[in-house]
């Protein structure tokens, strides 16, 4: 996996590598629009890390240039201002996600981590399989093993994304942007009131956990007894 | 002359000059058509004095109207007559510079210092010809006086519209003087200095009131950004002390690592606070500076309101409280779903946090939207207050949160034209939050309820 980091703060930049290194991607790094822009253009990535304000050419106008010569690399656009507004700009532009400056390691991770394993566009998924755990997306059912599983459609939401994200780390900020459509942190405990709901349903008949939390982090669906990847 | 830099003196100048051009232009054309009429009037009294000749001539002959002609000539009137013979000699009678023969009326060219004259012949029956002429002198000196006039009066015009437009200005320049001075004390920092006002009700003290009111909100806004600067001083000194005394502390002890790891997860969570609160000062002050208003999309908040509702049903159940909602179908309005998402989201954080029994939202035509609990509310002195930013009840020190929630709803409403209200809950108890977006949702143009009680009216 080869990750490219277009960023000019040498202390974010090397925070960023250094951590993407260590979970055993290959980084590499830009440190300003112009580079990034070039190797983005001439070298295969699996995911492209941006920053939104960059000095030669802004995070925008790559991810413009990008889109506009057919390359359609995940991008994760790094900024530091936090408002809806300009997410929704971002979005627009061609980013597949967006992160607000300061961020928590493990939510950069997760995030870069859903985009490069987010499979290629194709037919339509009308089932979605995690161990012996099924979801029905055409009849909006769910079952595990062969006892049917009765969820809320907020829940339903909740799980087909996660399902959709399996062995994967889910901070509680990209499930309330992506579940929920939330961009800010309630005081109220809301994604974990939610998930502990999907989890007791999802083991009411004695099935082993598949939904682990991750101290500090997030959420991971798996299969029982899987080693989270 | 400074003042023709003025505005009212140039006007007049302008104005005055028109009126004249145009005047002169008005004189030639009068004066043609004085004439003209002038002319004419004169043509009938020639021709009725032919006529009296003529009269003559049938009752006393040729010799008659010879001896008539001879009695006008000596006698050097206004009229002339002429009698010519058939063969143009004059029979009797004076008239410098007349044709040999003259039928009908002519205009003669003046002769040595007279003017011109108008001539009416008539040939009689013996084939003789008489000529009558009078002077059209008078007839131009007429015209001319009719002509003149308007420019006369023209250039009065004129004149007097520079002196008003300098009497003008001198005012002009006194009322902006006053304005001048005002506005350079404000540019100065005097922000509480105001334009003065005539009391005349003019538009010069429209627009000072105008511009008062617009400095009035200025002072408002200034005092209210030194207000948040000093709390947000106030309210991140004290997490940031509290880390620094925290990793202070952790580095004075021993060196251990599950101890180390405990004092670093804590300080990032406080970090996460401070970075909590930073986002939400962030997202009020662009939602207050009007930040977003264009990327406005027409938003179904029925829809919003039952989904965030639940989401939080559940959030409700598991801390032993109740939500129940009714929302009233199809109440859309231009706005931001985000900004209106987290604005609801806040208010039954706040329900949640700091409210008790069963958590009511409402959503009414309007769109009125209220969130209502059955807790200990909030006295009717501390309403106001309470949606500032980090203001929070004595009580709810100790409980989670940055002291912006409501802040921030105040900020949406206002954002989306609507206002915010605090009450009583149901019944009496706990607190009603209420967010009035009527003003913003124009759409629902039908007969919209009363306002309910206790409403603040922004200002």
């Amino acid at each position: 996996m080869r990750i490219l980091v277009i960023e000019d703060d040498a202390a974010t930049a090397d925070y960023i590598a250094k951590g993407l290194g260590e979970e055993g991607y290959v980084v590499d790094l830009a440190r300003n629009g112009r580079d990034g822009l070039y190797l983005a253009l001439n070298e295969p990535f699996d995911v492209i890390v941006s920053d939104r304000m960059l000095p030669g050419a802004d995070g925008l106008a790559i991810l413009r240039a990008l889109r506009a010569s057919g390359i359609t690399t995940p991008v994760l656009m790094l900024t530091a201002l936090s408002e809806v507004d300009r997410r929704v700009e971002g979005l627009e532009a061609g980013a597949d996600d967006y992160l607000a400056k300061p961020f928590a390691f493990a939510e950069l991770r997760a995030r870069v981590r859903a985009l490069a394993r987010r499979p290629a566009p194709q037919a339509e998924v009308t089932e979605l399989t995690v161990g012996d755990l099924r979801m029905d997306l055409l009849r909006r059912t769910v079952t595990r093993a062969s006892r049917a599983v009765e969820l809320l459609p907020t829940e339903f939401r909740l799980l087909e994304f996660m399902m959709r994200h399996p062995g994967q780390v889910l901070t509680r900020t990209l499930l309330l942007e992506k579940v929920w459509d939330f961009s800010f942190d309630p005081t109220t405990n809301v994604v974990d009131v939610h998930v502990s709901r999907v989890r007791r349903k999802l083991e009411a008949g004695g099935e082993p956990p598949m939904i682990r939390t991750v101290r500090g982090a997030g959420y991971i669906l798996a299969p029982p007894g899987a080693e989270p990847g | 002359m400074p003042w023709l830099r003025s505005f009212a003196p140039r006007v007049a100048l302008l104005v005055g000059a028109v009126v004249l051009v145009a005047s002169f232009l008005g004189a030639g054309w009068g004066w043609l058509r004085a004439q003209e009429a002038l002319r004419r009037q004169l043509d009938l009294v020639l021709a009725a004095d032919a006529e009296g000749l003529l009269r003559d001539y049938e009752t006393y002959g040729l010799r008659g109207l010879a001896d008539a002609a001879a009695v006008y000539a000596r006698r050097g009137g206004p009229l002339r007559v002429l009698l010519l013979a058939p063969n143009g000699h004059p029979i009797a009678g004076r008239l410098p510079g007349a044709p040999a023969r003259l039928r009908g009326f002519a205009t003669l060219p003046p002769q040595e210092g007279d003017s011109r004259l108008r001539a009416l012949g008539a040939i009689l029956p013996d084939g003789s010809n008489l000529i009558v002429a009078t002077d059209l002198a008078l007839v131009d000196r007429a015209a001319a006086a009719l002509a003149w006039s308007p420019p006369i009066a023209g250039g009065l015009a004129a004149l007097l519209a520079l002196v008003l437009g300098f009497l003008v200005a001198r005012r002009l320049e006194r009322r902006l003087a006053g304005i001048s001075t005002a506005a350079r004390a404000v540019m100065a920092g005097d922000l509480t200095r105001r334009l003065p006002e005539g009391g005349s009700g003019d538009e010069f003290d429209r627009l000072a009131a105008t511009i008062n009111a617009m400095l009035a909100r200025i002072e408002e806004l200034v005092a209210e950004v030194r207000q948040v600067t000093d709390d947000v001083a106030h309210d991140l000194r004290s997490p940031l002390s509290r880390l620094r005394q925290r990793l202070e502390a952790a580095l004075a002890q021993a060196r251990g690592p599950e101890a180390d790891a405990a004092v670093l997860e804590g300080a990032i969570a406080d970090l996460d606070q401070i970075l909590a609160t930073f986002a939400a000062l962030l997202r009020i002050a662009r939602t207050e500076a009007g930040a977003g208003r264009e990327g406005f999309a027409p938003v179904d908040l029925s829809t919003l309101v039952e989904g965030v509702a639940e989401v939080y049903a559940p959030v409700a159940e598991e801390a032993g409280r109740v939500l129940r909602a009714e929302v009233a179908p199809g109440q859309r309005l231009p706005g931001s779903a985000a900004l209106l998402r987290q604005a609801l989201a806040n208010l039954l954080d706040n329900a949640l946090g700091h409210g008790s029994g069963t958590i009511h939202v409402a959503l009414r035509p309007g769109p009125v939207l209220t969130v209502a609990d059955e807790g200990p509310g909030v006295p009717p002195e501390e309403r106001e207050r309470v949606l500032r930013r980090f203001y929070r009840l004595d009580r709810s020190r100790n409980t989670p949160g940055t002291g912006l929630g409501l802040a921030l709803v105040a900020a949406v409403a206002r954002l989306h034209g609507g206002r915010v209200a605090l009450e009583e809950g149901p019944e009496g108890r706990g607190l009603g939050v209420t967010l009035d977006l009527r003003a913003g949702g124009a759409s629902t143009g039908r007969g919209l309820p009363e306002a309910p009680a206790g409403t603040r009216q922004d200002p």
